[in-house]
């Protein structure tokens, strides 16, 4: 898989087409926001999405799992989408994912959608520190470089009299935000307000997710 | 019959009116009368001014002041148009106030007040006017039996408008509910004049089917503008020849300009101000327009305070504006039927003709134009094709009927397939359908516990809704028009009307463009709104709308096909599209009535294949990229193509030496479903069925959601679904609107199976006069919106001519 070089916080990463970070050194795979059984959250309010979104991204993550065998798995938030979505996954779901847990650590750091909502075999955390870096759902007051998620950060491309959007990764000099892993779910423009908020306007490293390949603008 | 001996209509209460007015009974009014009042459900044809509208009334009236004092809804007046409905209101008004009659009427269209609409339901007016969309709604109550069993006559004016779209699904379902309400109903359609009658009566009539026509003897009066200047070999804005409109706007007491597009009618507008000395009164009328505007145009319009009015189709249909004189048509007129309504909004007396000019804005235009009036003096009028009902409608149909109270799923598949569009519905489709509103439809059964209807324990035929909060989730996603993204657009507090996003996104702060007729300064977009100023700024985009692009109509492509064939052509055509047709004789060759002309050059190291279909443009668009991939196989290398009403041309880096091997119907069975699958056309399709079907909502209550977050997450639906069950019904109904409407999937394959035979290959050593229009649209599609003003078309084109070497015949 074609992987575009991330340079944050004097620490090399590896960002892939599938909106997953690979932090080299540490052998470690991270997500964000998942949201897995939001199809089943929208059928709540009999909006009948297609029922595949959770074994969808259950491929996609075994998948990866398999091809870099990481040491550890962190997902900063929103797994799920919510009370429900546990319902969409499967008992055969369970078993695959506590094989995978055998040879990779799981680290579940809690979002705003799954804040109480428990799954065997994960461990939860608000925030988790390695070394100078700080995983956390939604960024905090703290001089720890942050990799956190919540935003699903998208860039609005411009050119050639054309628009079009596209899932980016995006840092600034101290917080680094993952897009969306999931299938159902959309995006935030990175110079919307609310991204503004936490990452100023300016000195931006914007990194649009293409089909095989992750750019960088 | 002899109807004409003792004229039945002397006696109707409606005579004594007639009378004072000084007005007689028309032939199809009296035959009208007479059939219905026999039992006979009918299509009556007349043109405009033939007391259409009192035609339908007729009947109902009669009835009404028989039954005297009659309680309770008796007819139902359906129109297409809302501000026609309002119009209906104000014809019927007359008699009946006049006359003093004992019989109450009311329009219930989506502007109707809440309240207003709920004393309507609990004491209904004798006649109701509204439209499909309303009647829908009315038919998704629990007391829609009580409120119709009594009902009597159903009258569809403007039924033309209705037979080929999904809105004519929808309407043909609830026409169907209606009579099982009231069995003894009877049907009365209004037309304009209709080339395939038989069609119209096949979908709406039941019951003894009458056709009842009238044709008026008087043809309008049509001529192609007399212009002086240079007509250019392509483009679309008429810029050439705006003086001479002016000209003819100052000599008429009122004069609609018609154009094809919201971006040509902003366009021309500008451009007759911009000359516009003598201080005018210039008005500009589009569907995206605010309400309010629009309604203060057609205002002014009817009690003739403009001079003139330049309009896209939203004036088109319908509306009385006695004093209009004339009608100027600005562009090719792409169908006859289309441009015979257009010409008909000019002097609606019957016995004078109307008056209108074309305006061609291109040298194909030209002969099309030509080609419209030589049809139009034969009377050679444009078949509407029927098609078959579309699945999204039945699921909202089904969802509906659910809201008025639970069914049986028998009874109601037996009901929709006597709707004329839905009588091939299979029983398993129906099925799925019921399964698509029910949960969604999957093979997987994860929704079990959220359904919206399920089976009763007791009777498992038998359908329920979950609970009432359903049916204000159905009612606010009724209807078969989608609209594409649209932002409101501000200037200070006042809406001037809507803009597609696309458009907006592509705007910084500080751009100027003109709306409404205004210059206008983009300031910001917040809350789904666009913050404008008024601008000075001569420099300006003009908002592109997509989608309103007419093909060409195969009737009047064969007329020009027809035309073009013809040898005398300094009879035919103005000296300039003469000698332009001779050079390209001399050069080429001009295609026979029935072949296929292809021309192969090449050009700046590029090969080029232009192809003369006339096939319109969506099935010259779908042909192209078929060719694409064809023209791949055999490793020409093809680099891209552009199509229009007329021609497809494509550019290879290697010469296409197997046109003719490629150029056939396996083209079609070959490639079509790749096409299909690579192109965005299926799934915007899925957009629009997921929306009619009610799988995703319009908008959530309580949640804003913009047309581009629809548009989003409908995409990741689309892809989701295709993935893992590919098969699902929303799919399959995606993939046959694709083929029915969007690609000319019919139109193509006839022109396919036909074409080997009839190629006439002609290599050349340089562009032909005729390939001039479509080669200079790809340097035009090429260029970025910023640059497409008509000077750079203008200079581009000199290039071109320089190096085809007819720069010598103007």
């Amino acid at each position: 898989m074609y992987y575009q070089s991330i340079n944050f916080g004097n620490e090399e990463f590896h960002a892939y087409p599938n909106k997953s970070l690979y932090w080299k050194r540490l052998n470690t795979l991270i997500v964000s926001d998942l949201h897995m059984g939001k199809s089943i959250s929208y059928a709540k309010n009999k909006q009948f999405l297609p029922p595949y979104d959770t074994k969808e991204i259950l491929n996609k993550i075994f998948v990866s799992l398999d091809k870099i065998k990481p040491s550890n798995l962190i997902i900063v938030g929103d797994l799920l989408h919510d009370v429900f979505s546990t319902l969409s996954i499967k008992d055969q779901d369970y078993k695959n994912l506590s094989q995978y847990m055998k040879n990779t650590d799981f680290i579940w750091i809690k979002g705003n959608h799954d804040k109480n909502i428990q799954i065997e075999g994960f461990k939860n955390f608000t925030n988790y520190k390695i070394g100078k870096f700080l995983f956390t759902h939604i960024p905090i007051k703290t001089s720890l470089f942050q990799i956190c998620g919540h935003y699903h950060p998208k860039v609005k491309i411009v050119h050639r009299g054309k628009t079009i959007f596209k899932t980016s990764f995006v840092h600034n000099k101290k917080i680094l935000i993952l897009p969306s892993f999931g299938i159902l779910t959309g995006g935030l423009d990175v110079h919307s307000k609310q991204i503004s908020d936490v990452l100023g306007k300016n000195n931006l490293s914007i990194y649009p997710v293409g089909q095989d390949k992750v750019y960088k603008l | 019959m002899n109807i004409n001996k003792s004229n039945p209509l002397l006696l109707h209460p409606l005579n004594k009116w007639m009378k004072k007015k000084k007005w007689s009974w028309f032939p199809h009014q009296i035959e009208t009368f007479h059939h219905v009042r026999t039992g006979s459900d009918v299509v009556v044809f007349a043109p405009t001014g033939a007391g259409k509208t009192l035609t339908g009334f007729i009947n109902p009236i009669d009835d009404l002041i028989k039954l005297k004092k009659f309680k309770g809804l008796h007819t139902l007046y359906i129109s297409p148009l809302k501000s026609l409905a309002n119009d209906i209101v104000r014809n019927l008004e007359k008699p009946i106030k006049e006359l003093d009659l004992n019989i109450s009427f009311q329009v219930r269209t989506g502007d109707t007040t809440p309240y207003k609409k709920q004393k309507q339901k609990q004491k209904p007016p004798n006649i109701l006017i509204t439209t499909p969309e309303s009647l829908a709604l009315l038919n998704s109550y629990e007391n829609a039996k009580e409120f119709f069993h009594n009902l009597k006559y159903i009258i569809i004016d403007e039924i033309h408008t209705f037979l080929d779209n999904k809105r004519a699904d929808l309407l043909s379902l609830n026409i169907e509910r209606l009579q099982t309400f009231s069995p003894n109903l009877q049907r009365i359609g209004l037309s304009a004049t209709l080339k395939n009658k038989q069609d119209a009566k096949k979908w709406l009539c039941r019951k003894k089917p009458k056709i009842i026509f009238y044709e008026n003897s008087v043809l309008p009066k049509i001529k192609i503008l007399e212009s002086k200047e240079r007509i250019p070999w392509s483009g679309h804005m008429a810029t050439y020849s705006i003086n001479e409109i002016y000209k003819e706007i100052m000599k008429s007491k009122l004069t609609i300009i018609f154009v094809n597009t919201r971006a040509q009618a902003e366009y021309m507008f500008k451009n007759l101000w911009l000359i516009n000395k003598k201080k005018l009164k210039i008005a500009v009328h589009h569907g995206s327009l605010e309400k309010n505007l629009r309604l203060k145009v057609e205002n002014n319009l009817s009690k003739g305070l403009v001079d003139c009015v330049v309009a896209t189709s939203s004036l088109e249909l319908g509306l009385d504006y006695g004093d209009v004189e004339k009608i100027i048509q600005v562009g090719a007129p792409k169908g006859i039927n289309r441009l015979l309504q257009r010409v008909g909004r000019s002097n609606h007396n019957l016995n004078t003709p109307s008056k209108a000019i074309l305006v061609p804005t291109n040298r194909f235009e030209f002969i099309e134009a030509k080609a419209a009036i030589e049809e139009i003096k034969k009377n050679n009028l444009d078949k509407i094709d029927l098609k078959e009902g579309s699945f999204d409608v039945v699921a909202q149909h089904i969802f509906a009927t659910a809201c008025a109270g639970q069914f049986d799923i028998n009874d109601l598949y037996k009901e929709i397939i006597k709707a004329y569009p839905y009588k091939k519905l299979k029983l398993n489709d129906f099925k799925q359908l019921i399964n698509l509103i029910q949960d969604g439809g999957y093979v997987l059964k994860n929704y079990d516990q959220f359904k919206r209807i399920f089976q009763l324990r007791e009777n498992k035929n038998i359908y329920k809704l979950v609970n009432k909060r359903e049916t204000r989730k159905y009612r606010m996603n009724v209807g078969t028009i989608i609209e594409n993204p649209m932002l409101k657009i501000k200037l200070g507090t006042k809406t001037l009307g809507n803009i597609e996003e696309v458009f907006v996104q592509n705007l910084s702060q500080g751009d100027s463009f003109i709306f409404a007729g205004q210059v206008l300064e983009f300031q910001l977009m917040k809350n789904n709104l666009v913050q404008v100023k008024r601008s000075k700024s001569l420099i300006s985009k003009i908002p592109s709308y997509s989608g309103g692009r007419m093909p060409l109509s195969t009737n009047l492509a064969n007329s020009v096909r027809a035309l073009l064939a013809k040898s005398n052509m300094r009879d035919l055509y103005p000296e300039q599209i003469t000698e332009w047709l001779k050079r390209q004789k001399n050069i080429s060759k001009i295609p026979k009535k029935d072949e296929y002309l292809v021309e192969q050059f090449p050009r700046k190291k590029n090969f080029y294949t232009v192809i003369y279909t006339f096939a319109g443009w969506h099935a010259n668009q779908t042909l192209g990229f078929l060719l694409l991939r064809g023209f791949k196989e055999f490793d020409y290398k093809p680099l891209g193509f552009v199509a229009n009403d007329y021609a497809i041309v494509l550019w290879s880096l290697k010469e296409v030496k197997e046109i003719k091997t490629i150029l056939n119907l396996g083209l079609l069975d070959k490639h079509l479903d790749n096409y299909l699958e690579e192109t965005s056309i299926v799934k915007r399709l899925f957009r629009d069925n997921a929306i009619i079907s009610c799988l995703i909502e319009r908008r959530l209550p309580g949640m804003e959601k913009t047309g581009k977050q629809v548009l989003f997450s409908s995409d990741l639906i689309y892809t989701v679904l295709k993935k893992n069950e590919p098969d699902h019904i929303l799919l399959k109904s995606s993939y046959e609107d694709a083929k029915k409407n969007m690609i000319d999937y019919d139109r193509l394959r006839e022109i396919l199976k036909k074409i080997d035979k009839k190629i006439i290959l002609k290599k050349l050593t340089c562009i032909s006069p005729l390939a001039v229009p479509i080669i200079l649209e790809i340097n035009r599609e090429n260029l970025s919106k910023k640059e497409t003003d008509e000077y750079i078309l203008e200079d581009l084109e000199n290039e071109i001519l320089k190096e085809a070497n007819v720069l010598s015949i103007n």
